[in-house]
């Protein structure tokens, strides 16, 4: 028996050391404390491949509305991503009794996605015109139906933004790029888990289970954040009294104050293109691998799940080299570097290489989007100024938001011209694609560049402070 | 803060933080009940069930 205790304490001692991003708990905040507040990304994430993946099929598909009106409806939730910044600014600034900041806002936007996702089916059955509906008027079905997006998109922009400010408020900075890496690996999780489960649940498409599988998602996302937010921000009458006392700051100001520090604009600066540049490839893998390699259905899915995987241990590698002291900028700009070889190796593989170079292309591509997202998140969060994550993670997810959506609709917008423009129709299929993954190695390389004052500055301001590099010995942590 | 003369029973809250809890009550109500009527109208349009 003592053999079995000793091996059962031998694994219980490994298992935390290996166990991805377990070493994110603190003393004042166990890990499943943070764990319990990244459901939050979960639902995110839920609400995400709902409205790219699941919903863009299905009404086009199954509701037979057509393809511009369904990319217009989808683009609804990319007008509030702006506001993102307001969001968090108010969200910092925010005066309440109770000495709250962030759950306000955390209930505010999952009311708001709750709301939509509950109006949305009958929204989207309205617009196709399913039952008596054909003869209602066109603008009921239109305007519901953009409603409920802006609604699930302005929930979705307002949970993610103050989410975030909460996670950065509760731990300490040094355990930052552990919890960026946790909230980023439970996005994806979230991806994945519910791109599953929806693509089950809509295999045998009815009205009835539309509605059940949005609704569905209402109340699981009402569900998820409760929980996620439940005694995470404690009541405080000594900052509730701070609070009332304090100076009333114009978003206008906060703004100008965040713009002239140095290197704000830059940095964001960075985020867009590099964003822009590795948002373009999401909706393009797949097509290109089935068109230009002749993949089937089954090996382009297993394509994003390459895709995936490369992602994660991006974010892996990101968080222990960020948690022992790396520059962020940096690395992120060893993401966007990676990118640009993975791009390359993707446009290559159509004309000799193949699909195994196609493959380690498209690892090499997730890769360098892991390192980049992280990177660029964990950057923004050490350059906040003080208790005021929140305008700071705010700036970044508009530019993040804007610029991937922009990103993936003008990859499909290209494409569709591309390949309808007569002119080039004697060119072989993979023709469209790789001018598109060539715009996005420009825009990877122009992130790069955009990033070396950055760098530059950093090393200079490390010869004085130093810091290991991760680059050059990651065994040293300072 | 139990010599604060707006302790509310029986919670312990006083007034201020009594009233806004009460007010993110009544927001969600209304918010809630924005969307039920909504909701109700749309299903209407596609399913009429008064005539």
């Amino acid at each position: 028996m003592s053999y079995r205790t000793f091996t059962l304490r031998k694994i219980a001692s490994v298992a935390p050391r290996y166990l991805p991003f377990a070493d994110v708990a603190t003393e004042e905040v166990p890990l499943s404390r943070l764990l319990r507040l990244s459901l939050f990304q979960i639902t995110v994430g839920m609400a995400l491949v709902l409205l790219v993946g699941t919903l863009n099929r299905v009404m086009i598909v199954e509701l037979a509305v057509p393809a511009t009106l369904v990319a217009g409806m989808l683009a609804m939730p990319l007008l509030f991503a702006p506001f993102r910044t307001l969001i968090g600014f108010r969200s910092d600034n925010h005066r309440s009794a109770l000495g709250w900041r962030r759950v306000p806002y955390i209930w505010k936007g999952t009311m708001y996605q709750f709301g939509g996702f509950a109006v949305m089916p009958f929204a989207l059955l309205v617009l196709s015109g399913y039952g008596e509906a054909v003869d209602a008027p066109r603008w009921v079905g239109l305007g519901s139906a953009a409603l409920a997006f802006l609604l699930v998109g302005a929930g979705l922009h307002m949970v993610q933004t103050v989410g975030l400010a909460l996670a950065t408020d509760l731990v300490k900075p040094k355990d930052h790029p552990k919890v960026v890496g946790l909230m980023y690996v439970m996005l994806l999780f979230g991806m994945v888990i519910s791109a599953l489960i929806y693509g089950a649940l809509l295999t045998h498409y009815t009205p009835g289970r539309l509605i059940q599988v949005i609704q569905g998602s209402a109340v699981v996302t009402v569900a998820l954040n409760l929980f996620a937010m439940w005694k995470q921000e404690s009541r405080n009458r000594d900052r509730a009294q701070e609070m009332a006392s304090a100076p009333q700051v114009q978003f206008a100001d906060a703004w100008r104050d965040l713009v002239a520090r140095p290197g704000t604009m830059r940095l964001l600066a960075v985020i867009g293109c590099g964003t822009f540049g590795f948002g373009m490839a999401d909706v393009l893998l797949e097509p290109y691998g089935g068109q230009a390699l002749g993949f089937s259905v089954a090996q382009t899915t297993q394509l994003t799940a390459i895709f995936a995987g490369g992602t994660l241990a991006g974010f892996g590698i990101a968080s222990r080299m960020l948690s022992r002291g790396g520059s962020a900028v940096r690395l992120a700009s060893v993401g966007a570097a990676t990118g640009i070889p993975g791009f390359a190796a993707i446009i290559m593989s159509s004309v000799l290489g193949g699909p195994a170079l196609f493959v380690a292309g498209v690892l090499a591509t997730g890769l360098g989007a892991g390192l980049f997202g992280h990177g660029t998140l964990t950057a923004t969060i050490r350059s906040a100024p003080p208790d005021q994550a929140g305008l700071s993670i705010g700036a970044w997810g508009a530019v993040q938001a804007t610029c991937a959506g922009i990103g993936v609709a003008l990859a499909g917008i290209t494409r569709d011209i591309l390949v309808a423009t007569p002119q080039f129709s004697g060119l072989p299929p993979h023709a469209p694609y790789n001018f598109v993954f060539m715009t996005e190695i420009a825009f990877l390389a122009l992130a790069i560049l955009v990033a070396v004052p950055l760098t530059v500055r950093l090393t200079r301001a490390k010869a004085v402070h130093p810091v290991g590099t991760p680059q050059t010995n990651p065994v040293e942590a300072p | 803060m139990s010599d604060d003369p707006d302790k509310v029973w029986p919670t312990g809250l006083n007034l201020k933080e009594a009233e806004e809890v009460h007010s993110y009550l009544i927001d969600g109500t209304r918010v809630f009940g924005g969307i039920a009527l909504l909701a109700h109208i749309l299903v209407a349009f596609s399913t009429p069930w008064l005539g």
